[in-house]
C-alpha cells in the first residue's frame, strides 16, 4: 500500500475551472482591480516561498525576494494571459531574484542535510498516525538522499497547482511530453529509493 | 549493486496517479518543515496598494518588548523605523477591550499627516508640533504607518514615508 492510497480523495478544481477562474483574475487586475490581485498573490505565495527557501535565502530576504517579484507582476500584467504563463513567470522571476539576493549577500548555502535529519511535525495524530508517520519519515528521508537539484525541484512541484505543470516543469528545465510533463529523472530516483527501503524493511 | 526493477517505472512516461500522491505527501512535509508566514500574503498586498505613491520607505531600526509592571502580564512594544528623512518611533499598549493603544513621535519633531491602515479600514491622525500623534483604539491585526508629505497639493515638497506593514 502506497501512501496516497490511504489518503482520503480531495476534491481537486478541474484544469478548466482554476485556469477560466485565474485568467478572469489576471484580467481584472490588469484594470486596476486590487482585490483580483490580492487573491493571485494569496493563492500563489506558498509556492513562491518555497522557490526562494529552496534557493537557500533567510526568511527576511526570502519575504523581500517575494514583495520584488510581486511588485515586478504588476508591471508586467500586460504580457502575461493565463495561469501557466503567470505560475511560470513567477517562479522564473523569483528564482533570478533569489540568486541575484544571493550573489549580493554572498550567503552560504543551508545545510540542507539538517532539514532532513527529522521529521517535521504535522500536528496531532490520528489512530493510523504510526504508520503514515513510519511511511512520511521513509519519504522524508528518501528525499534527503537525493541531489540537491532533485530536492528543489520535487518541492516547488509539489507547491504548483496542477494545471500549471506544464508551465512550471518547462521553467524547472523538466522534460515535457506530448501530454505533459515527464516523470523525469527526480520522481523516478525518488520511487526507486523508497521501493528499496520497503524491501529493505520486508526482509 | 542490485539490477534495476523492471516494476520500477520510467522516467519518460507521463505522471501518475502514484507520482501526484508522492508530490501531495512532499508538499504536506515541507509546509510542516519550512512554513511561509502565514500573515506573508497579507503583508505583500498592502505593500502592492501603496506602490503608486511617491513613496520612502522606511526600515524596522528596533523593536523593545517591555513589561510593564504596573500593569500586569500585559506587555508594552517599542519600535522604531527609520527613513531617509524621518525616524518614526511607536509604541503599542493594550487596552481592557482587546484594542491596543497606539502612541507615536516623529524625528525631527514636525506636524504631519499620519494615516494608519489597517485590515479593517484606515485612520489618520495629525501630530502635534512636537512630532506626537496617538491612535487610542485600534482593532489588532495588521498595521501599516503611512507619513504624508509635508505640504501636500501642486508644488508640494517632501515625500510619504511608509512603514513595513506589522502585526498589532
Amino acid at each position: 500500500m502506497t501512501v496516497d492510497d490511504r489518503k482520503a480523495a480531495t476534491v481537486e478544481e478541474t484544469r478548466p475551472d482554476r485556469s477560466a477562474r485565474l485568467a478572469g483574475l489576471i484580467r481584472a487586475a490588469r484594470q486596476g482591480d486590487e482585490e483580483a490581485l490580492g487573491q493571485i498573490v494569496t493563492e500563489l505565495s506558498p509556492l513562491l516561498w518555497q522557490v526562494v527557501r529552496a534557493a537557500g535565502l533567510d526568511s527576511r530576504d526570502a519575504e523581500d525576494v517575494l514583495q520584488t517579484v510581486w511588485l515586478r507582476l504588476v508591471a508586467h500584467l500586460d504580457d502575461i494571459h493565463d495561469s501557466g504563463a503567470l505560475t511560470g513567470w513567477l517562479v522564473t522571476t523569483a528564482k533570478r531574484e533569489s540568486w541575484r539576493v544571493r550573489a549580493v549577500g554572498r550567503r552560504q548555502l543551508p545545510a540542507d542535510q539538517e532539514l532532513f535529519a527529522e521529521l517535521p511535525d504535522t500536528g496531532p495524530g490520528s489512530e493510523e498516525q504510526v504508520i503514515v508517520d513510519e511511511e512520511r519519515r521513509a519519504l522524508w528521508a528518501a528525499i534527503g538522499r537525493l541531489s540537491k537539484r532533485c530536492q528543489d525541484l520535487l518541492r516547488i512541484l509539489a507547491f504548483t497547482p496542477r494545471p500549471d505543470y506544464t508551465a512550471v516543469a518547462a521553467a524547472l528545465g523538466m522534460r515535457i511530453g506530448s501530454i505533459g510533463p515527464t516523470r523525469g529523472r527526480c520522481l523516478t530516483k525518488l520511487r526507486a529509493l523508497l521501493a528499496e527501503d520497503a524491501a529493505g524493511g520486508a526482509q | 549493486m542490485t539490477p534495476p526493477d523492471p516494476r520500477l517505472p520510467s522516467a519518460d512516461e507521463p505522471l501518475d496517479a502514484a507520482d501526484f500522491g508522492l508530490l501531495d505527501d512532499i508538499r504536506g512535509l515541507f509546509e510542516a518543515a519550512d512554513p511561509m508566514p502565514p500573515d506573508l500574503p497579507e503583508r505583500i498586498r498592502f505593500f502592492i496598494a501603496l506602490r503608486d505613491l511617491e513613496i520612502e520607505m522606511a526600515r524596522l531600526a528596533d523593536e523593545e518588548q517591555l513589561a510593564v509592571a504596573a500593569r500586569g502580564p500585559e506587555q508594552s512594544r517599542t519600535i522604531t523605523f527609520d527613513s531617509e528623512s524621518l525616524t518614526i518611533m511607536i509604541r503599542i499598549d493594550a487596552n481592557k477591550d482587546g484594542t491596543v493603544r497606539v502612541d507615536g513621535w516623529l524625528a525631527p519633531q514636525q506636524r504631519r499627516e499620519i494615516e494608519m491602515k489597517t485590515s479593517a479600514d484606515s485612520l489618520t491622525v495629525t501630530s502635534d508640533e512636537q512630532g506626537r500623534f496617538a491612535f487610542p483604539r485600534v482593532p489588532r491585526g495588521t498595521a501599516q504607518f503611512v507619513v504624508r508629505p509635508a505640504e501636500p497639493g501642486p508644488g508640494g515638497a517632501g515625500r510619504s514615508v511608509v512603514t513595513p506593514a506589522l502585526i498589532l
